[in-house]
Formats: C-alpha cells, sequence, structure tokens
C-alpha cells in the first residue's frame, strides 16, 4: 500500500539551476497552479466574449460568481469595501479552483500546503494592515484597544487582542491546510483498505465496503472543497472590514 | 456548517492564538536575552487570546448562519437574515 502522503510530494519537472544554494525549478505544486490560473482565465474569458443583455451560458455562469462574491464582500464591508473586489474574488476563485482540480484523481492540491495556503493570507494581512496604516494612520491602532474595559485592565487586553491579530494569518491558513490535507489523508487511506482487504484472500468479501466509504467521501471532499473556499473568502471580507472601520 | 466544519473552525482558531503567542515571545527572548521567560508567558498570553479568537468565531456563528444551516433551524431565528446566500 502506497504511503499517504506520497501525494504530497513536491518533485521538480523542469530544473533552472540554483540561486546560491536554492534551486529554482518548476515543480509539480507550480505547474497545478498554472493550471488552476490558466483554468479561471480560460472560464472568465468565455464568460465575458460575447457580452449580451440576455446572457448565454457561460455569462450567465460567470455573473453568478460575480454577484455571489460581490454580495459577500458588500454585506461584511459596505459599499465602500467593493474597491477589494478584485482581490477577495482573484483569492476565492483560486481557492476554489485549486481545492476542486485538487479532487481530480492522480492530481496534486496545491491548497495541502501550509507555505501556499499561509502565503495567500499574508496577502489578506498585508493589505489590511497597509490599508489601514495609509487610511486611518495611527488611528488603526484603536482596533486593539477596545472600549468600555477598565484602566487597569487595558495593558492586558491591548496584549491579547495584539496576538489575537497576529494568530489570523495563521488560523486562516491553517484550517484551509488542514481541511485539504486531512480529507486527502482520509480519502488515501480508505482507498488503500480496499486494496489490502482484497489481497486478504476470504476477507475480500468486505472490500465493498471501504469503497462505499470512498465514493461518500469523495461527495463529502468536494463539499469541503467549496465550503472551506467559501470561508477563506468570508474571513477575508471580515478581516478588510477592520481596514475599513477600524473603531468597532 | 456541518459540526466537523466548526470543530476544525474553532481548533484553528485556537491554535494559531497559541502559535502566535509562543511564537512572539520566543522572538522577544530571541532579541532579549530573557529565554525563557519570554515563551512562557507568551505562552499564556497566547491561550487566552485562543479562547478570545474562538468567543469571536462562535459569536460570529450564532450571528449569521452560515451553509448547511436546516431551514427548521433557520425559521426559529426569525431576526437572523440569510445574508451570505
Amino acid at each position: 500500500m502506497a504511503s499517504p502522503v506520497e501525494q504530497f510530494e513536491i518533485k521538480e519537472i523542469v530544473s533552472f539551476g540554483t540561486i546560491g544554494d536554492a534551486p529554482i525549478a518548476l515543480t509539480n505544486s507550480g505547474l497545478y497552479m498554472l493550471i488552476v490560473v490558466g483554468l479561471i482565465l480560460g472560464v472568465m474569458s468565455l464568460a465575458t466574449r460575447n457580452v449580451a443583455l440576455v446572457p448565454n451560458r457561460w455569462q450567465a455562469f460567470g455573473e453568478t460568481l460575480y454577484e455571489f462574491v460581490a454580495n459577500m464582500l458588500r454585506d461584511a464591508t459596505g459599499k465602500e469595501g467593493m474597491k477589494f473586489f478584485p482581490l477577495v474574488f482573484s483569492l476565492f476563485l483560486f481557492v476554489l479552483v485549486g481545492n476542486l482540480v485538487g479532487m481530480v484523481p492522480g492530481a496534486f492540491t496545491i491548497t495541502s500546503h501550509i507555505i501556499v495556503t499561509f502565503a495567500l493570507a499574508m496577502i489578506v494581512i498585508g493589505t489590511v494592515v497597509i490599508y489601514g496604516f495609509v487610511k486611518h494612520g495611527t488611528h488603526f491602532l484603536g482596533l486593539f484597544v477596545p472600549s468600555g474595559v477598565p484602566g487597569w485592565l487595558v495593558p492586558f487586553i491591548t496584549l491579547i487582542e495584539v496576538i489575537s491579530f497576529v494568530s489570523r494569518p495563521i488560523s486562516l491558513s491553517l484550517r484551509l491546510f488542514a481541511n485539504m490535507l486531512a480529507g486527502h489523508i482520509a480519502l488515501k487511506v480508505f482507498a488503500g483498505f480496499i486494496v489490502s482487504l482484497l489481497g486478504a484472500g476470504v476477507a475480500a468479501i468486505l472490500a465493498p465496503l471501504p469503497l462505499l466509504m470512498t465514493f461518500a467521501m469523495v461527495g463529502f471532499e468536494i463539499f469541503v472543497a467549496a465550503l472551506q473556499a467559501y470561508v477563506f473568502a468570508v474571513l477575508t471580507c471580515i478581516y478588510l472590514n477592520d481596514a475599513l472601520h477600524p473603531g468597532h | 456548517m456541518s459540526g466537523l466544519g466548526k470543530a476544525l473552525r474553532f481548533s484553528a482558531e485556537f491554535i494559531a492564538g497559541i502559535f502566535a503567542g509562543t511564537g512572539i515571545g520566543w522572538a522577544l527572548d530571541q532579541v532579549a536575552g530573557t529565554s525563557p521567560w519570554g515563551m512562557i508567558v507568551g505562552l499564556v498570553l497566547g491561550f487566552a487570546a485562543g479562547m478570545l479568537n474562538i468567543m469571536r468565531a462562535a459569536g460570529e456563528l450564532n450571528r449569521r448562519p452560515r451553509s448547511g444551516t436546516s431551514p427548521g433551524e433557520e425559521a426559529e431565528r426569525p431576526g437572523s437574515d440569510d445574508r451570505t446566500r
């Protein structure tokens, strides 16, 4: 039985030599990122090719996606948050398509590596911090001092709030990464049970049981893939709201 | 959101708080040379921040029912608008 974590191995496909000691190469992760971006670009250019008042299927699909993300952003941040729409839309589509492409058997899941999800989360938090300071100056720091706290507690609460803020990119990336990693390992383990049982003599009559389980889990994992992309986008909107309106 | 989704969400919030607090404490130790006290204090503050994160996340889930809420559950809360759909 193959190791359940073998699927997350990074392999070099095209090597471009090294810079210092760091190898520079197109890896399978990079290749799948290119595939994901290519898919998004392809579908979105199909959706915007023949724009008509009565939309065709592709345009209707694109408009549905737009409305979905736009409503999410407007609900969380109000009208002025719409300037962040390109960021939220790109992140949502990248995570969603990355998760779904990972569900194709044999494909590599880019979001199952914490460095990828952490980079995405740092883009969000970086935007929040930079925009917050540019727009509100030092008033942005008011985010860390909640109102209505007794004076002697303020230093403690501020410290805890700062740690809580620092933990945001960690929890944002950890959640997506852990969901994808756990789901794919569980799938692989249950699929491995089928092979093990088939090779175990009389016990082979039990082999359909893990097959049914694997079948059900594929459906569940596709649901998780979509849900986690949605959660990532919603939390992005909530964090952006802090940058727009730092006073609670 | 399914029960498993909630569990993963809350655990991620809590673990992230501890990681952040411990990391900040450890980094302060490296700068100030006060090892291991910064890390210990950071760990305790990280626990507090993790609990704060969980309380925030739970409050958020209560305020806006996400996908996965059954229709019956939503009907019990007349004040909640299904904005996220």
